[in-house]
């Protein structure tokens, strides 16, 4: 078909990689050996992780932000991702999107936090067009007041990477492993976790979602689909990943400190 | 591939990084613009066109470079430089630093990270923007770091205090390419020259020197910018009597809190542009100033238009008021020549420019901007009137050039064309002089024989350094530029 290509012509060009169940662990290795490794555009999408995982950010105190205690006695895995920002519980209720992309991929878009923000919710802006007023707000993708994608950043020398855990759903005892964090957006003004998030599912299927977030990214670039092999090369062996779970040992030490 | 072993307390990451080599580097977001146009102003402040020939110090332009956005390291005289965490965007206060890629006594590559900090939800790499040797670390993984604290202090190769030769100044043209190559494999030019290439992303070996010995200077890399679309957006500038500016990311962020219908209160960090703007004003202000008033009949100038008007040869050119008010300035500058200078501070010199190139106020829909006009003194009337349309047209269509917008010896502020009677304008540094110019209003005046009648009254008050300037001289220039504006007919004496 000539006609839905020529309308690519002149877009970059994105690698895409759909998940489904995928561990969010090796997500986020794969993006970030991607981000480091890799000079071509990149769209990742997981629908869904496997089991309910805690991830903090880059440098995420887990005494300030976990209930210690009950995340050892569950047993819930903890991860620290490379990239900055708060912390999620993620399950299979959790859809991921994360874009990688050169410095000069999206035209006039200076490569620092705020601008790929707003970038970023633009491309939102059209999958949520004329629905939940949806917004920007601070870093958090909202429904009106109410979060429901949170996002995080690594800007690299010469890419960057801006990823987002969307709450399609949630269990609610999740978020009883997580304490209310001391740096909040202000517009959370002091809600309780329940109080502060809402559910996607409430304002759009899931399948709309995935179709959506496709065509908006596909107004800007070319998108190409891409398996998980093509990627497993010589550079996979030569590359450490930065994110990793944390130990009980390391859980436990920071239990303790707190307690002094 | 580089491994490095970085002093951490803890280390996140103990694998290897991929180092892509490139040459671009991410731009400031900031415009250094103003900044760099502060520069150029200096910089072309000391020029003679004649063919006298000194190397001048200037630690005042050292200063200059200071008031700019953060990302302009400060350069100590012992080739040691302190470079600031810069390089995370508007809006970001402080960063937490996540670690060091270097430690002391690291040899570094230009473009070589640094350091890697976070703020709120980015994790950011840091990298050089020289070659060097890392001198001093001077915070610890860990620690809070304010946007523009040193962060280290490197010993850099080009240590020079910027040192200028006069006729470098002037734009020459340099044939020969393979002079623009020093000993140490690359081009001739400042630490701030060098700087400002980094900033817009430009390698300054791919920059024509038009300086002595092939020297790149700041118009080199500014028209290079310019020509491969690296500047898009105008230069701009102010006269403090003018008002506020809106910077481009300030009337963004406005917008978007007004289209997601959250009327908050906002935040503006005043960055680039702005930021500069605050150091200059403030600077300005500390020039004891003192202002002249004068009220001059424009009834022979209303004449003198209509008769352009009417006898115009050349379709599509209109004509105003301003051209034979700014060529009868130059008449009068010719006579006064330290209404049209600049002073040193440092070494308390008054340069007395040869060229009369006036700057013109300009309201445009993107804020205000100041170019000038070049070598009044050389211009007819009706070179001036095309000049202006030219610059006028340029100005509308955001697109006035560097070159447009540098030099000024002395400004004018045609406040009137937008309103009120006069203004109490604050000089352009370096210059001394600057010259508000209110409506043309009908008055009534009285004649010697006591007859009252209408006469075409402009008010105009003169803001003048008066560390340079004094009344009386201010005075007799104002008479003599007055003289030229109420009888036209004067000019004629000094046609050639």
């Amino acid at each position: 078909m000539l006609i839905p290509q020529t309308k690519n012509i002149g877009l970059p060009l994105m690698n895409l990689m759909r998940f489904k169940g995928l561990p969010i662990l090796q997500q986020l290795h794969i993006e970030e050996q991607l981000l480091r490794t890799s000079s071509e555009n990149w769209c990742i999408v997981n629908d869904g992780t496997n089991d309910p995982t805690i991830v903090m950010g880059v440098s995420g105190k887990p005494a300030e932000l976990l209930e210690i205690e009950s995340v050892l006695d569950d047993q819930v895995p903890v991860i620290r991702r490379f990239t900055g920002g708060g912390t999620v519980i993620v399950d299979h209720g959790t859809v991921f999107v994360t874009f990688i992309c050169n410095k000069e991929a999206v035209p006039n878009l200076q490569p620092y936090p705020r601008p790929i923000m707003s970038w970023s919710s633009s491309l939102y802006s059209k999958v949520f067009q004329g629905i939940g007023d949806f917004h920007l707000r601070e870093n958090d993708y909202v429904f009106g007041n109410h979060k429901f994608g949170g996002n995080a950043q690594s800007i690299t020398k010469n890419r960057w990477i801006h990823h987002t855990s969307f709450l399609w759903d949630f269990n609610v005892q999740n978020m009883s492993y997580l304490k209310h964090p001391k740096r909040a957006p202000a517009y959370r003004s002091a809600r309780s976790h329940l109080d502060f998030i809402c559910r996607m599912k409430d304002y759009m299927p899931r399948s709309t979602f995935m179709d959506k977030t496709m065509d908006a990214t596909e107004t800007q670039f070319s998108l190409r689909p891409i398996q998980l092999e093509a990627i497993r090369t010589c550079t996979e062996a030569e590359f450490c990943p930065s994110s990793r779970f944390l130990t009980n040992e390391e859980l436990e030490a920071a239990a303790v400190a707190l307690q002094k | 591939m580089i491994c490095r072993r970085i002093l951490l307390k803890r280390v996140w990451n103990n694998g290897r990084r991929w180092l892509v080599p490139s040459s671009s580097l991410s731009p400031v977001p900031t415009t250094a613009d103003y900044k760099l146009h502060f520069s150029t102003h200096i910089m072309a402040a000391f020029s003679f066109p004649q063919n006298n020939q000194f190397t001048l110090k200037i630690p005042y332009m050292e200063n200059i470079c200071k008031f700019s956005s953060n990302a302009v390291a400060d350069l100590h005289t012992n080739g040691i430089v302190d470079v600031p965490l810069a390089q995370t965007g508007e809006g970001i206060a402080e960063c937490e630093l996540l670690k060091w890629f270097i430690q002391e006594g690291d040899e570094v590559e230009e473009f070589q990270p640094l350091c890697e900090v976070q703020s709120d939800k980015a994790t950011i790499e840091i990298t050089s923007r020289y070659k060097g040797r890392v001198a001093q670390v001077l915070h610890v993984p860990g620690s809070i770091v304010k946007v523009g604290e040193t962060l280290l202090k490197m010993a850099v190769e080009d240590t020079q205090v910027p040192l200028v030769t006069l006729s470098n100044l002037e734009n020459e043209k340099q044939p020969d390419t393979k002079s623009n190559k020093d000993f140490t494999g690359g081009v001739i030019s400042t630490p701030a020259v060098r700087n400002l290439a980094k900033e817009h992303g430009i390698n300054i070996n791919d920059v024509q020197g038009s300086g002595k010995d092939g020297r790149v200077l700041k118009e080199d890399v500014l028209k290079y910018a310019t020509q491969e679309g690296i500047i898009k957006d105008t230069l701009v500038t102010a006269t403090a009597d003018l008002g506020q500016l809106l910077h481009r990311e300030k009337s963004s962020l406005l917008e978007s809190a007004q289209v997601s219908g959250h009327y908050e209160d906002t935040i503006v960090p005043l960055r680039g542009f702005q930021r500069t703007m605050v150091k200059t004003m403030s600077m300005a202000a500390k020039v004891p100033h003192f202002h002249y008033v004068e009220e001059i009949d424009c009834d022979a100038l209303r004449e003198l238009k209509a008769s352009f008007q009417t006898n115009n040869l050349e379709p599509g050119i209109k004509f105003t008021f301003l051209p034979v008010l700014i060529k009868s300035l130059s008449m009068a500058l010719s006579k006064y020549p330290m209404v049209n200078s600049c002073f040193n501070e440092e070494s308390v010199e008054v340069i007395l420019r040869g060229s009369h190139n006036i700057g013109i106020a300009m309201a445009t829909p993107n804020g205000l901007v100041v170019p000038n006009i070049k070598n009044v003194q050389s211009l007819s009337i009706l070179e001036i009137r095309k000049e202006l349309s030219r610059l006028q047209q340029l100005s509308l269509d955001n697109k006035l050039s560097p070159a447009d917008i540098s030099g000024g010896t002395i400004t004018l502020s045609n406040i009137g064309a937008i309103g009120g009677k006069f203004g109490a304008p604050i000089v352009n540094l370096p210059e001394v002089a600057i010259i508000a110019m209110g409506r043309i209003q009908k008055l009534p005046r009285v004649a010697d024989d006591g007859d009252v009648y209408s006469a075409s009254i402009m008010t105009v008050n003169i803001g003048a350094d008066h560390r340079v300037l004094d009344g009386a001289t201010v005075a007799r220039f104002c008479n003599e530029w007055k003289r030229f504006i109420e009888k036209p007919e004067l000019l004629m004496l000094h046609m050639k």
